[in-house]
């Protein structure tokens, strides 16, 4: 089992797992299009993630390479629970979360290709990436920065009444960061809408969430800490993350002040392409492995009824989209060493030329 | 036209920002109806509200960072901190989130943080610092300091109109002593250019913040013509201004309150030792304290700070070379 599921597996389809996973809750809100949708997006994170492992392993990826698997649910139920005007600040592993905003598969590619029409121009690669048209600010490596950056766009929408909501997102180990604790006191302070979305996946790294901190209990340290309400959710279950964020997002936008959600899942693969995560136990590795938030919804749309043409379409369809998205990524231009000073003011000052 | 105080004037500027858009809020500790440990915000929650006027917690990493948050989405913050010191506290905010931001994304930050620094009052160690230095440098912040009245409004107006990060460091010890003519409210200070706050022939000091009003009175005791070049920005630094003073006098000291070490003397001393090196009569000199924290006690102090009388000295040994 263990050896299965080291860091250099191949891509996998949820079929050749078998169908024993236990399926999604049925919640019932969620319409049959989101969960469709949310399906797809899990698969296009993970086909994107596995093959640039690939492109990583065969050294066409410079850097490190960081992938969210057994993580994907909660950031595509995250993304697609925002509306379009909403503004997100995702990390690492909430790739679903970029995509569920629109951002297009190719230009993830550019990114981890470093290409001079990605979104940082090659300026930075990785998931060191956000996408200002689609509203995701870009993430910033520093765990816990993007705390306050989120308070302070959700009190912006506050300052004009505009019914907009900020999320981001951190794992057990940024909620052990000072500005988590900064940027959660103020929110509530200043009663602004801003969801926080916790991803507890048991590790900061190599550190077990017990070695993080004392009182484990995350969701019911925010809401009696700081009150602002926090649920746990099951994070390898993407139709209760649906739900469950989708209601932190709608009180936050009803003026209910900020709002929290704790998604409890496994990150499956290390750390980064470096790590094989054999600091995990291997039972604990095989309950979510048999967990896996793929074969969890899949099961589910079965149960709903949505038959096997349409769930094989579904993963053409991402295999199709990674693909293209990948040629049409490589054959983007490198960028131009020339520009590397541009942009890094706004404003540059005029004249003072530099020596 | 009304004399005003420094200080004065840099409430004025944030009064006339806010009423001039709406976009201009300010986030701090007890700068609402307290009005900030030395004053300055006083009276103005009364005008704009304690929602444009906002109390914060303790927590400079967070409202740095929310202030960034606001600015993606448009609005034009103002950050009060109570002393320039506790910058250190939200290092991470603006050197990482701040700075980088545009160069990486494209993402705009008009953000200026506002950072009361300098000695002379006694402050000690964690009262009194001068950390423009950690910045002075670092690609994609500007860094301003006023030594003059009319600075100290231009500037912050500049700061509030520019897209940039702005770290704008105001002069304790100038707050009350400096005094001068209320600027008229279409004032700017143009971010990235230093003035020449006294012309001569003989030597150049170039300075900023309280150096300024130090070596113009320094100068004063002198019989030599002195040019006092006021950096005013001291990053992105302005090279040709500096570089045409000492092309005119042939003879620089650079002069700062912060420690020899740090500050901005460094970048000046390189770009005089590379380009001006030619045209220089003597070493180029530099007169700031020794690298120790800002002491408390008077005597300490008195002999840590840069006087008239040492600036004073400092040019007649730069004069006799
Ligand atoms: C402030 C800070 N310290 C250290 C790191 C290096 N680092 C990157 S990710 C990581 C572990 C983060 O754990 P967690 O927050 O639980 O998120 P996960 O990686 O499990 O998704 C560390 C230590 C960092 N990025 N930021």
């Amino acid at each position: 089992m263990a050896d299965e599921t080291t860091a250099t597996e191949p891509a996998r389809t949820p079929e050749a797992r078998g169908e024993n996973a236990p399926p999604c809750v049925d919640a019932t809100a969620v319409s049959r299009a989101t969960r469709l949708e949310l399906l797809r997006l899990c698969l296009l994170q993970r086909a994107i993630e596995d093959r640039t492992m690939n492109l990583y392993r065969q050294g066409r990826i410079s850097g490190s390479y960081y992938t969210g698997r057994g993580q994907e649910a909660v950031g595509a139920a995250a993304g697609l629970a925002l509306g379009p005007d909403d503004v997100v600040a995702p990390l690492n592993r909430e790739l679903a979360c970029h995509l569920a905003r629109g951002v297009e598969v190719a230009h993830v590619f550019r990114i981890f290709l470093g290409r001079e029409t990605g979104p940082t121009r090659g300026r930075d690669g990785n998931m060191h990436f956000g996408v200002p048209e689609c509203g995701i600010f870009p993430l910033v490596s520093m765990l816990g920065d993007l705390c306050p950056v989120t308070v302070g766009a959700a009190l912006a929408f506050k300052r004009r009444n505009e019914a907009r909501v900020a999320l981001t997102f951190w794992g057990d180990g940024g909620m052990c960061t000072g500005d988590v604790h900064e940027g959660l006191n103020l929110a509530g302070v200043l009663h602004v809408p801003a969801v926080f979305v916790i991803q507890n996946n048991h590790y900061a790294y190599s550190t077990p969430t017990e070695r993080e901190m004392v009182n484990t209990d995350i969701a019911s340290r925010i809401t009696g800490g700081w009150s602002i309400p926090c649920e746990r959710v099951d994070g390898t279950d993407a139709l209760a993350t649906y739900a469950c964020v989708s209601a932190a997002v709608e009180r936050a936008r009803a003026d209910e002040g900020p709002q929290a959600v704790e998604a409890v899942s496994l990150r499956i693969h290390g750390h980064a392409a470096h790590d094989d995560a054999r600091y995990v136990p291997a039972e604990l590795r095989a309950d979510y492995e048999a967990r896996d938030p793929i074969l969890r919804l899949t099961e589910r749309l079965r149960l709903d009824g949505v038959d096997e043409d349409t769930l094989q379409d579904l993963t053409e369809g991402v295999t199709n989209a990674v693909a293209e998205g990948l040629a049409e990524a490589e054959s983007a231009p490198d960028p131009d060493p020339a520009t590397l000073e541009d942009g890094v003011y706004a404003m540059p000052v005029q004249g003072a030329e530099r020596t | 036209m009304s004399t005003v105080t420094y200080l004065d004037a840099i409430r004025v500027a944030l009064a006339d920002a806010m009423r001039d858009d709406e976009r201009v809020f300010m986030l701090g500790e007890d700068i609402g109806h307290f009005g900030g440990p030395f004053g300055v915000t006083k009276g103005l929650s009364d005008e704009f509200g304690t929602d444009r006027v906002i109390d914060t917690p303790i927590s400079e990493e967070g409202f740095v960072g929310a202030a960034l948050g606001a600015a993606w989405m448009g609005e034009r913050p103002i950050v009060e901190l109570q002393f320039a010191d506790f910058i250190s506290t939200c290092f991470d905010p603006i050197v990482t989130v701040a700075a980088k931001t545009h160069w990486r994304s494209g993402i705009r930050f008009p953000v200026v943080i506002r950072a009361p620094f300098g000695g002379g009052v006694r402050g000690g160690p964690f009262h009194a610092s001068c950390p423009e230095g950690w910045f002075v440098g670092t690609a994609g912040l500007k860094v301003v300091a006023a030594g003059t009245v009319e600075d100290a409004y231009g500037l912050l107006r500049s700061a509030v109109e520019d897209d940039d990060p702005v770290i704008y460091f105001e002069h304790k010890g100038l707050y009350r002593r400096l005094k001068g003519e209320q600027p008229a409210a279409t004032t700017r200070t143009p971010i990235g250019r230093a003035a020449i706050a006294q012309s001569g022939t003989d030597a150049t000091v170039v300075t900023y913040g309280a150096g300024v009003d130090l070596a113009l009175r320094a100068s004063g005791t002198l019989n030599d013509s002195i040019e006092i070049v006021n950096l005013r920005t001291l990053w992105p630094l302005d090279e040709p201004a500096i570089l045409k003073s000492i092309e005119k006098t042939s003879r620089v000291l650079v002069l700062q309150e912060a420690a020899r070490s740090i500050g901005a003397a460094g970048h000046v001393l390189s770009l005089v030792a590379r380009h001006a090196f030619e045209v220089l009569d003597a070493p180029p000199a530099l007169h700031a304290p020794v690298d120790t924290p800002v002491p408390f006690a008077p005597e300490l102090e008195d002999a840590y700070l840069p006087s008239v009388d040492s600036t004073a000295a400092a040019l007649r040994d730069l004069l006799e070379y």
